[in-house]
């Protein structure tokens, strides 16, 4: 069968546009006696793009699980769900499951999770295309090689005979895509599908899911936290909170004049479409002289050589960011400015005292002046201790001051910090994740450091949540007068609280100036690049 | 905007565990093993019959409620005879997993946290006590020590020590490795410090799972050894020795049974707890 | 699969021999331990019937008139070649005593890894597709299994089918059902741990992201079982049984002894009851080489199987498990 015949061919799709192709009405889903989804309606048209926006918790997982009847054990979903005319919730199971795959595909989120890992890509590819139910079974493979050529799969014959570890994360997100597409459903849900990828293959991905819906007709429900892409790719959003929709119309409507005060704080919170909002809070403080040189540093490990001639310098008081993908090196070199791997060759002084070639103990007193605060703010405090504990440790371990001296400062700290009293006696399971990495960043702080090295602190939070840190951490720089190396992938987030930025790829620098020379005029190729994958809202 | 307003607006914290509630079966459990430790402690609290001299005139008698376990063939009190022999079947047990646990756990706790030479070294003494399967180990050993019970013990808790080892070795490592250990590192913790308050403490749920299910291993253990006869003599009367006499009465069936299900009743409970410490975990 | 498979596995089998001989070590360590000097005082008990002239023989052919260290070397050197030692009991070589018994042994074990499987994977399967209640019980079935003393599985088996239903006669210890049931007393209690394994790596497979997206391509309960979770469930299968050699061979002490037989279970017991040193320290030396080639075998075999696995890092292997 050819492409263009099966193209064509394509499922009970109803051609007039009056009816919409999904029409969910008053949907609830609940755990127990716990409601998670309560009352959401929604349409989408055939061959058109929704967006379900919200942040964890919201319940915009739940609706695609629920859509797809694959809600955990325990879960109850009710209200009128129809798609193509069929009410799905009242079906038997063994007619929906008819429907998966072949009317209703779905992209997961975590590509590197989603594929069996002991079975070849192509065993399992074949499941899909199993589900064609007029394609004869010597033909499979070829409709198979066929979609991951279409999906922009440089070697579909390697990739079918690959097991998933051995392919990229992009590679493994356009399988998946390819697998969900293939059997031409009506209407695929897309989990998320891009947060688990580096930025510019994030942007690669969102155009091929584009390009398939245009190319095929195929109606998108698009779930994401990130309202720049959702408003970037989608017809119309939906945004949730709790479980209940807070505003949903046209994308350019809801972006442009947000109605609701969630949507649109959410709006003013992501910093893609903020890239000011802390300018008069950054530039408060002053800039003194070098506190961290960093000059000609190289680590290898193995063949590999994560840090290559790496050289960058921060005046104290403020910010310095070092932006890249995965594999760039970036985590390295905080580790080689902490102290935790010792430099092959080059020189790093933290407010001039020389790192390299010292012993664990005569680090000791480096790290007074450094602090490290971790990216998962859900692995870097131990389980068992409680928050007062958690802090007070640093205290303890230098003997600083008398008990009760290190109690007062412990709550100094923690109150600084955004922390209120009532939290001191929890242990970091009873903390929201914001709250945990305040207590991360308290205890960072405890011990009067002029550096802290920021390893991608918000990354594992929400939006509404990161934008509370940031501003947290910007009036903390702006009162102490601390001294920021901040590592991250967001350049959206770097642009609104760097004074410099140092841009990696492979362990190399790349480009380095102020944030104004970075992103207004970048001279390299990579950081064009890497600035035009950024979503920014306008469609 | 003053920073409190900021945390107001934070989601909430997940709701903290359900008020702290136990499964019934496991609160069952719970009174089997107490009250299977206080036979071994007071047995003559619970009974007050003679366990070793029999009333000739009561051979063979069935259970009922003079004699709850019936009496054997020395008109002996089963019942008496199980819980006077509790002491060297349970307590026994308890000092095979105490060899066990401090021995293994000294060796996985050395081995993980110092890794290198002492590793590689403690990881093939490990292997060659894994290699020598355990039941017979534990036959070699209570044969070149002695037919006693405390040597079953001894003889149980070496063949035990591998898997405490391997264990307490493998989470160390992984507490080891994990991020809270290398933050308190840089917040100046030693290595000591950091291995008795972090590693440790972390390490020691799984400990404590493994070590009760070990007492459950070693109760069956040193019944099977007590049943081949490498326990204390009659008129001892350890549960597997019990079971193994009661064989040569088949018409008198209650004196397999009695001690047969007193054991699988304890191992039971035994495990139905270190299930449920695994589970909330 | 890498190109550090041959280095792997040479590494992996000179760790093998290494540890064999270490085992052999200590078990003759801890049998030199025991008080006394039981293996004289054996050969001089007029029952033996040994002459002076016999048992100065035997003393200088065991050296047991030299230091420990020396005899140590010595017994060594004849293990590597192949020298079991004679018997002190019997007088004959310890080699031809267990090659009588050991097809008997074999056969129970055979047999009883194979009912183990039988019964893990009927209980794990169970557990997933069964309706309730009676999946969700079968979940305690292991747990069960694992609180009765092997000897009790075994009298109980022979009061129900030998004493009760008359279906094999208890004294007749090579009959087909008498072996069946023996073979079963010692699956049981492996089976138990299996299908623990088999059930705690099912559950763990069905909660995977790439389970929920093969359900939604489609994949019913059947399909996802058999075409997804059963080979990464499976495969770590392969590692538990080879440590299970361990149980199986330490169990057959007690299961022969329950059900008669003959083997080297039974050799064991009757060498502890007669300290005959020679027969125990060759018994339990001959099960450690047994079941470090087992676990040799599982280890050189899994990286084959599973493409998960790198043989970069041979401890990988021990997080799959």
């Amino acid at each position: 069968m050819a492409p263009q015949d099966r193209l064509t061919s394509t499922l009970e799709r109803p051609e007039s546009t009056v009816a919409p192709l999904l029409q969910v009405e008053g949907l609830r889903v609940a755990y127990g006696g716990h409601e998670v989804v309560r009352g959401v309606d929604l349409e989408l048209g055939a061959g058109r793009s929704l967006a379900l926006i919200g942040e964890s918790g919201s319940g915009k997982s739940t609706i695609a699980k629920a859509l797809l009847r694959l809600l955990p054990t325990g879960g109850k979903a009710s209200g009128r769900v129809e798609l193509a005319g069929r009410a799905l919730l009242e079906l038997p199971e063994r007619h929906f499951r008819r429907l998966r795959g072949r009317t209703i595909g779905f992209v997961p989120q975590d590509p590197g999770n989603a594929l069996n890992p002991v079975r070849t890509i192509g065993a399992q590819a074949l499941e899909a295309a199993e589900l064609v139910d007029e394609l004869a079974k010597p033909d499979r493979r070829a409709a198979v090689l066929e979609t991951f050529a279409q999906v922009g799969l440089a070697d579909p014959e390697r990739v079918f005979l690959s097991y998933p570890h051995q392919l990229s994360g992009g590679m493994l997100q356009r399988v998946l895509i390819g697998l969900a597409v293939l059997p031409r459903p009506a209407l695929l849900v897309a989990d998320e599908p891009t947060s688990a990828l580096d930025v510019t293959i994030q942007k690669r991905i969102l155009d091929l899911l584009s390009e398939l819906r245009e190319g095929l007709g195929i109606s998108l429900l698009l779930i994401t936290h990130d309202l720049a892409i959702a408003a970037e790719r989608a017809d119309s959003l939906l945004v949730l909170k709790d479980g209940v929709a807070q505003e949903t119309g046209p994308t350019a409507e809801v972006f442009a004049a947000p109605s609701s005060d969630y949507a649109r704080r959410l709006h003013a919170d992501v910093p893609a479409l903020n890239p000011d909002r802390y300018a008069q809070l950054r530039d408060l403080g002053r800039a003194g002289a070098p506190k961290i040189e960093v000059v000609a540093v190289t680590k290898s490990f193995g063949s590999l050589t994560a840090v290559d001639d790496v050289s960058f310098s921060v005046p104290a008081g403020t910010t310095h960011a070092l932006v890249g993908e995965s594999g760039s090196g970036k985590t390295t070199a905080i580790r080689l400015l902490s102290g935790l791997e010792q430099p092959d060759s080059g020189r790093i002084a933290v407010a001039g005292e020389e790192l390299r070639g010292r012993s664990h103990a005569s680090l000791r007193s480096v790290r007074r002046h450094l602090q490290l605060v971790y990216q998962n703010p859900f692995t870097s405090l131990d389980p068992l201790w409680k928050v007062e504990r958690l802090v007070r440790e640093p205290l303890d371990r230098y003997r600083i001051g008398s008990p009760r001296e290190r109690d007062e400062l412990v709550r100094e700290t923690l109150t600084a910090v955004g922390l209120g009293e009532h939290l001191v006696s929890r242990r970091p399971s009873a903390l929201s994740g914001g709250q945990r990495q305040r207590v991360a960043i308290a205890r960072a702080l405890v011990l009067r450091p002029d550096v802290l090295v920021l390893d991608e602190p918000t990354s594992a939070l929400d939006v509404t949540v990161q934008a509370d840190i940031v501003e947290t951490l910007l009036r903390l720089q702006a009162e102490q007068g601390l001294t920021y190396v901040f590592v991250s992938h967001d350049l959206s987030l770097v642009r609104q609280l760097a004074h410099t930025v140092s841009v990696m790829r492979r362990g190399r620098v790349v480009e380095q100036g102020t944030v104004a020379q970075i992103f207004d005029s970048p001279q390299e190729e990579y950081t064009r690049t890497l600035l035009d994958s950024l979503p920014v809202g306008a469609s | 905007m003053t920073l409190t307003a900021v945390t107001t607006t934070e989601a909430p914290a997940p709701p903290t565990r359900p008020v702290w509630r136990v499964p019934p079966t496991v609160v069952v459990s719970f009174v089997v093993v107490a009250l299977v430790l206080a036979w071994s402690i007071a047995p003559g609290v619970f009974s007050h019959q003679n366990p070793v001299d029999g009333i000739p005139s009561e051979l063979f008698r069935p259970p009922s409620g003079a004699h709850w376990f019936g009496t054997d063939h020395l008109g002996r009190d089963e019942f008496a005879r199980v819980v006077h022999g509790t002491a060297s079947s349970v307590s026994s047990a308890l000092v095979a997993v105490l060899i066990g646990l401090v021995v293994g756990g000294l060796f996985g706790l050395l081995s993980g946290f110092f890794g290198g030479l002492v590793d590689t070294t403690l990881a093939r003494f490990v292997d060659v006590l894994l290699a020598i399967p355990s039941f017979l180990m534990a036959v070699v050993i209570v044969s070149a020590l002695g037919f006693q019970t405390i040597n079953a013990a001894v003889a149980t808790g070496v063949s035990a020590v591998a898997v405490f080892a391997r264990v307490l070795r493998s989470e160390v490592l992984k507490a080891r490795s994990a991020v809270f250990v290398e933050a308190s590192l840089l917040l100046g913790g030693s290595r000591a410090s950091v291995l008795f308050r972090h590693v440790l403490p972390n390490a020691s749920r799984s400990v404590l799972q493994l070590a009760v299910l070990q007492f459950g291993l070693s109760i069956l253990t040193i019944a099977s050894l007590a049943f081949l006869g490498y326990g204390d003599p009659p008129p001892a009367s350890d549960w597997g020795l019990l079971i193994s006499s009661g064989r040569e009465y088949p018409l008198a069936p209650w004196l397999v049974w009695a001690p047969a299900v007193v054991t699988i009743v304890t191992v039971l409970s035994v495990n139905r707890i270190s299930r449920w410490l695994r589970k909330t975990d | 699969m890498s190109r550090g498979y041959l280095p792997f596995a040479l590494r992996r089998a000179g760790q093998a021999v290494l540890v064999i001989l270490l085992a052999y070590v200590a078990t003759f360590v801890v049998i030199s331990v025991l008080p006394g000097d039981p293996v004289t005082a054996t050969l001089r008990n007029p029952q033996n019937g040994f002459t002076e002239e016999q048992i100065a023989r035997i003393v200088s052919y065991y050296g047991l008139d030299r230091p420990v260290l020396v005899q140590l070397w010595e017994a060594l050197s004849r293990f590597v070649t192949g020298d079991l030692g004679v018997s002190l009991r019997s007088n004959r070589p310890v080699a031809d005593m267990i090659g009588e018994v050991v097809p008997s042994t074999l056969v129970l074990a055979g047999a009883s890894l194979g009912l183990a499987l039988l019964l893990a994977f009927g209980i794990a399967f169970g557990v997933r597709y069964l309706p309730r209640p009676f999946g969700p019980a079968l979940r305690s079935v292991p747990s069960l299994f694992l609180s009765v003393p092997g000897f009790l599985v075994g009298l109980l088996l022979i009061q129900i089918f030998s004493f009760g239903l008359g279906l094999f006669r208890a004294i007749d210890a090579d009959s087909p059902w008498a072996t069946f049931f023996a073979a079963l007393t010692l699956g049981v209690w492996v089976s138990a741990q299996v299908a623990e394994v088999l059930i705690a790596n099912l559950d763990r497979e069905a909660e995977q992201d790439y389970a929920g997206v093969a359900r939604a391509r489609g994949l019913g309960q059947a399909r996802l079982l058999l075409r997804h979770l059963l080979k990464p469930s499976a495969l770590p299968v392969v590692t538990v049984l080879a440590v299970m050699i361990g149980e199986v061979l330490g169990g057959a002490v007690i299961t022969e002894a329950v059900f008669g037989r003959t083997g080297l279970g039974s050799l064991v017991e009757s060498s502890v009851a007669s300290q005959d040193l020679p027969v125990l320290q060759a018994v339990v030396s001959l099960a450690a080489v047994v079941f470090v080639l087992v676990n040799l075998l599982a280890d050189l075999v899994y990286p084959l199987l599973d493409p998960r696995v790198t043989v970069v890092r041979p401890e990988a292997r021990v997080a799959v498990a």
